[in-house]
């Protein structure tokens, strides 16, 4: 038998086999992600009433875009991923940076960092809600001024880095796992031949330990930025969008409370596909941008 | 192999790269440069813009109305800002008329004849129990007076039995309603106040006067404001079941320290405007009023109170009852004197702006704020229950729930008169006689005058027919504490006119919302006239949309 | 390569006063992060009159708030139901992921690099894109309270698919022609190595499956009108719809309701962190 034909049969065989083991994964895809994904790129360009919807224009896109909420909320989402996700980022590596070491009972420590990963979006926002509030919250007595009147939450100056700040709480635990997960990767004898070469410990973090860890932290910005764009909850329970629309975010846009578009299921489609447009671009420049400073060694 | 530390053989990435920053730079442009200044409610929509509103000091036609004119000004006149009123003298009408006193529609024939049918015989008719679904959004303590009163419903007869179906809150409620097609939906549905017109636009209902004429109910006792929230263009179209009005709450002890009598808070907004200079001059508290911009309170719901206890519209075509509205009126002078007044009461009253009140009780709590507490704030009469659970359990120290005061929301000339809040009950056409008969027998048994006291007592809700005082247990919570009754004696005593009904639009929720926002920028220091102006635009806009895409 | 956690290289130990310095920094810090669970774990043994006496001490202790909060939002019922979910989710994700990995590893089929990429671009679109649209799937079918509805739009996803295809990428070609010489086909192979092998990171995927499915937020409020099948995410947003006296039931709940996944977290933190070395370090 030639080799070709033996190749060609099982290639056909497998197909079928990989069709079997593809196919699970691959009708609940199609169904509820890629077919709601292009259904809603038509949906898109109608308004919906109480009972029907009307088609307009594929230019109500462009309308969409170029709207003031969609434009303000585009900033704000911006915003809100400019400080969660550095900051989350710098926190998290700081924190697994200071427990990586064996001293007694940094188990407990790990554990602690950690803990912030069982708190879901509602369970975390429904805290910092209570914590910030002006008039019953500790934090309002104690920091005093815009926590106080009329508080962290109310201002529409610091609105957004106090919903930030509960994110980023909240993130904290996944962010502090990961990375340790990657430094307990790092060859120890990189580090030891950088001691030998007289580096010092920041010498030692930045050449040794980030290089190594950054495929992890570009892991974490994936998840961080997303997390960041479809953040819905923690605005729903923390400000409803407000004041004055300082922390709406698009996904907020799309489906809050008293926006354009409460109960019209074509304009939400149109924000929402817009929202993944954005998405789109913003992963190919995530890859683009910082794929080449991840060092894939080994 | 641990290779080199930094990552070698870029040559050929870079390549790739070269386009992406200027590929950033470019779409940064791109977005930052093409904002339309349009509003996301008009995308897609192409429609000539509305005539812009009418300039700050028409005095606005005075609408067609049989009804007699409220107390001191007639419809369409204006208090000039700064201005006082002679108090208010005359009593509250405290005999309520029949329940007929709808406006009879003039030229639009009878809508009723062309909507479902509702025959409550079909209910004796029918063999074995009807089993009916009604969806609600009462939790808690509400919840539970519910479904006690459900419970005993289903209980005492064979007919009719209800399954209640909690869903959450209003606004989960309603998303699933309005998501449901008929085969998914329920037999009665709990819908808020500013759901009227979308509900009707849904052309799903049996209105509830079909089947109140159709078992001849008597409606005499109830409450007309309560009644004639839920009818537009001719038709009752709900049944009111839990109401609540807002009302001022205030802090006796503050009020004392200040030299103010804490039996008689301030009625009109002259009063309160004063009564606030005095409790800050005299170092009783430190702010003296708590101000809100929240869209169901300070920013939306209370624009539309004040409005209508001075006599004025909201929204042309009679507040949208007469017919569907076309824009808003609050840009004209009525509303900028409200605005105005506001902004005084922050300036030179000491009032405090809150901010946007996303939890709804940041305007109570400031009155328990240890540091920088305020004297009075407006909120929702059902809240009374809370608020005194809360300070009895110690909130405040130092003051106990008999320290807190109620007393009417204060208006433009007195604070008698109040738009219905909370909820009413709607009876889906699902093309069966007999849920809808079943459905209405339930109904009534809610609205009867024995289940209104029963549940106004447990709840803070105000009871909607006048029989129900006469019946314990809520005959003698009124009379153990007069301060749950002062909600409903504002309800009472609201005037026999169009303006005293609230707004009937599609879109109120947003509408509400978009004000809120004029409201906030006021309270910030904003303009009057220019907030306003601003927020009709957007409303108008709101308001034709929503017509447009519901066959308008 | 993972470097075994049991050695103690040199560089890693420090002592004295960059000991001591050391463990002021670790204790500010965990004190920090710590805050507010702890806030909420002290309001919630608090009964509701008093939860605003002292927020910071436990100076009151009761149950009943636990116990009401348990009743009021029906946490019970809502358990079981978010139990049953994010287990039926967690089993079912874990085993299309292996499955289609699986295959895009180690089966050659015409065009496999372009469904990949399909498969893995639906990573991009965002949930709520699709919610509306999946809402009226779910409602034609007659999804809409039930388990089903609930489940079945998370049975597969991209993630799972594209972490263990990344673990099923290190096993060593060698390998597998030493275990077709043995006689074991595709599912022989599957189940004897390749699964073995890679139980870290199945057990990790397996861990995050799970916590994501009992975090969901939107979709339980938009499949669900009947109160029985809430799940606990909605059950503590219908608790949170408490007015003003009772805050110190939505705080009760909060802490009943982050419990298990608590719970959880302490048993398995090795296993994950183990399974996360695998399969997210390895770019």
């Amino acid at each position: 038998m030639s080799k070709s034909k033996v190749s060609a049969r099982r290639r056909w065989r497998e197909s079928g086999l990989a069709l079997a083991m593809l196919a699970p994964s691959g009708v609940i895809l199609g169904m509820f992600v890629i077919y709601p994904l292009v259904k809603a790129i038509f949906l898109g360009r109608q308004r919906c009433g109480v009972t029907s919807c009307r088609t307009t224009s594929w230019h109500q896109y462009v309308d969409a875009f170029r709207s003031n909420e969609f434009q303000d909320a585009l900033i704000v989402t911006l915003k809100y991923a400019l400080i969660t996700v550095p900051i989350g980022l710098v926190l998290g590596v700081g924190l697994a940076v200071l427990a990586d070491k064996y001293i007694k009972g940094v188990g407990i420590f790990r554990t602690i960092f950690s803990s912030t990963v069982a708190t879901s979006v509602a369970v975390a926002s429904v805290m910092w809600f209570f914590l910030l509030n002006p008039n019953i919250g500790v934090v309002a007595d104690w920091l005093g001024g815009v926590a106080k009147t009329p508080g962290l939450l109310q201002s529409p100056d610091t609105a957004l880095w106090a919903v930030s700040a509960s994110s980023i709480w909240a993130n904290l635990g996944f962010t502090f796992i990961v990375v340790t997960a990657g430094l307990q990767s790092v060859p120890k004898d990189l580090y030891e031949s950088a001691y030998v070469d007289g580096a010092n410990g920041f010498t030692r973090f930045t050449n040794v330990t980030l290089p190594m860890i950054s495929p992890v932290l570009l892991f974490v910005t994936v998840v961080l930025t997303a997390r960041a764009f479809e953040g819905f909850g923690e605005i729903d329970l923390l400000t409803s969008g407000g004041p004055k629309a300082k922390t709406t975010t698009l996904t907020y846009l799309a489906y809050g409370k008293g926006l354009p578009t409460s109960g019209d299921d074509g304009l939400r489609a149109t924000v929402t596909v817009l929202l993944f447009f954005v998405l789109l671009i913003l992963a190919l420049f995530q890859f683009r941008g910082l794929e080449k400073r991840v060092h894939y060694g080994n | 192999m641990t290779g080199t530390i930094r990552s070698t053989g870029r040559t050929r990435r870079d390549r790739h790269n070269r386009w992406a920053i200027p590929l950033l730079v470019v779409g940064g442009v791109l977005a930052a440069g093409c904002r339309s200044n349009e509003s996301l409610s008009n995308a897609g929509i192409d429609r000539k813009p509305p005539v812009t509103t009418q300039p700050a000091a028409t005095v606005p036609t005075p609408p067609p109305t049989s009804a007699a004119p409220p107390v001191t000004l007639a419809p369409g006149e204006t208090l000039p800002p700064g201005e006082t009123l002679p108090p208010a003298t005359t009593a509250p009408q405290t005999t309520p008329t029949t329940a007929t006193t709808m406006p009879p529609p003039t030229t639009v024939p009878t809508l009723l004849d062309a909507l479902p049918k509702c025959d409550t015989t079909a209910l004796d008719a029918s063999s074995g129990t009807v089993d009916i679904t009604f969806w609600h959004a009462l939790s808690n303590v509400n919840g539970d007076t519910l479904q006690k009163l459900t419970d005993q419903y289903n209980a005492s007869q064979t007919k009719v039995h209800v399954n209640l179906e909690f869903q959450g809150g209003y606004d989960e409620n309603i998303d699933k309603y309005l998501q449901s097609d008929t085969g998914n939906r329920p037999d009665m549905v709990q819908m808020p106040e500013y759901m009227v017109q979308q509900m009707v636009d849904t052309k799903s209902l049996v209105p509830t006067q079909a089947c109140a004429e159709s078992a001849g109910t008597d409606l005499s006792q109830f409450l007309p404001s309560a009644l004639e929230a839920y009818a537009t263009q001719g038709v009752q179209w709900s049944m009111p079941f839990n109401v609540s009005v807002p009302v001022l709450f205030f802090l006796k002890p503050t009020f004392v320290r200040a030299g103010l009598d804490p039996d008689n808070p301030p009625q009109t907004l002259d009063d309160l405007l004063a009564a606030s200079k005095q409790i800050v001059s005299s170092g009783a508290a430190t702010y003296s009023v708590a101000l809100d911009s929240d869209f169901d309170g300070g920013g939306g719901w209370y624009v539309e109170q004040w409005l209508a206890k001075g006599g004025n519209f909201y929204a042309d075509n009679e507040n949208g009852r007469a017919a569907p509205a076309t824009r808003v009126l609050y840009d004209e002078a009525p509303g900028v004197g409200l605005l105005t007044y506001l902004k005084q009461l922050v300036d030179e009253g000491g009032a405090v702006y809150v901010g946007d009140n996303a939890s709804g009780t940041d305007t109570l709590l400031k009155l328990a704020d240890a540091t920088a507490p305020a004297a009075m704030a407006v909120s929702t009469s059902a809240s009374l229950g809370p608020v005194f659970a809360a300070l009895g359990g110690g909130l405040i120290p130092g003051i106990t729930a008999d320290d807190v005061g109620v007393g009417f929301m204060p208006g433009p000339n007195g604070g008698l008169g109040a738009l219905v809040g909370g909820a009413s009950l709607y009876i889906v056409d699902k093309g069966n006689d007999a849920k809808a008969a079943a459905a209405w027998d339930f109904i009534t048994y809610l609205d009867s005058a024995q289940s209104q006291s029963q549940f106004t007592a447990d709840t803070g809700y105000i009871p909607l027919r006048q029989d129900a005082l006469d019946l314990d247990p809520i005959k003698s919570k009124y009379a153990s504490d007069a301060r749950y009754k002062v909600a409903y004696d504002q309800l009472l005593g609201s005037a026999d006119a169009p303006t005293s009904l609230g707004p009937v639009i599609g879109p109120l929720e947003q509408v509400r919302k978009v004000t809120a926002a004029a409201v906030a920028d006021v309270l910030t220091g904003g303009d009057p006239q220019t907030a306003l102006s601003k927020a009709a635009q957007a409303a108008d806009d709101l308001i034709a949309n929503y017509a447009l895409a519901n066959g308008g | 390569m993972a470097t075994s956690s049991a050695g103690r290289a040199a560089i890693d130990q420090i002592h004295g006063a960059r000991r001591v310095g050391r463990y002021a920094l670790l204790t500010v810090t965990a004190v920090i992060v710590l805050f507010p669970i702890y806030v909420m774990v002290v309001g919630a043994f608090k009964p509701g009159d008093k939860l605003f006496d002292n927020l910071l001490l436990p100076n009151h202790f009761t149950f009943d708030t636990l116990k009401d909060a348990w009743h009021d939002g029906h946490l019970g019922r809502a358990l079981v139901n978010s139990a049953v979910v994010s287990v039926v989710i967690t089993l079912a994700q874990l085993i299309t992921s292996v499955l289609a990995a699986y295959a895009f590893v180690f089966l050659k089929f015409p065009g496999r690099t372009v469904v990949f990429v399909i498969f893995i671009a639906t990573l991009l679109v965002p949930l709520e894109a699709t919610l509306t649209v999946n809402r009226r799937t779910m409602q034609s079918l007659g999804w809409i309270n039930s388990y089903r509805g609930l489940t079945v739009p998370f049975l597969a996803t991209a993630f799972g698919i594209f972490m263990i295809r990344q673990v099923f990428l290190t096993i060593p070609k060698e390998m597998r022609e030493a275990a077709s010489m043995d006689g074991l086909g595709h599912i022989g192979f599957l189940r004897e190595v390749a699964v073995p092998l890679s139980r870290p990171t199945i057990g990790a995927l397996g861990l995050f499956a799970f916590l994501t499915s009992w975090n969901q937020y939107l979709w339980p409020v938009l499949i669900t009108t009947d109160q029985d099948y809430n799940t606990v995410q909605t059950g503590l947003k219908a608790l949170k719809q408490a007015s003003l006296d009772q805050p110190n039931l939505v705080i009760a709940g909060t802490v009943i309701v982050a419990l298990p996944i608590f719970v959880m977290l302490i048993s398995f933190q090795r296993q994950l962190v183990r399974g996360l070395t695998a399969g997210a370090v390895k770019g």
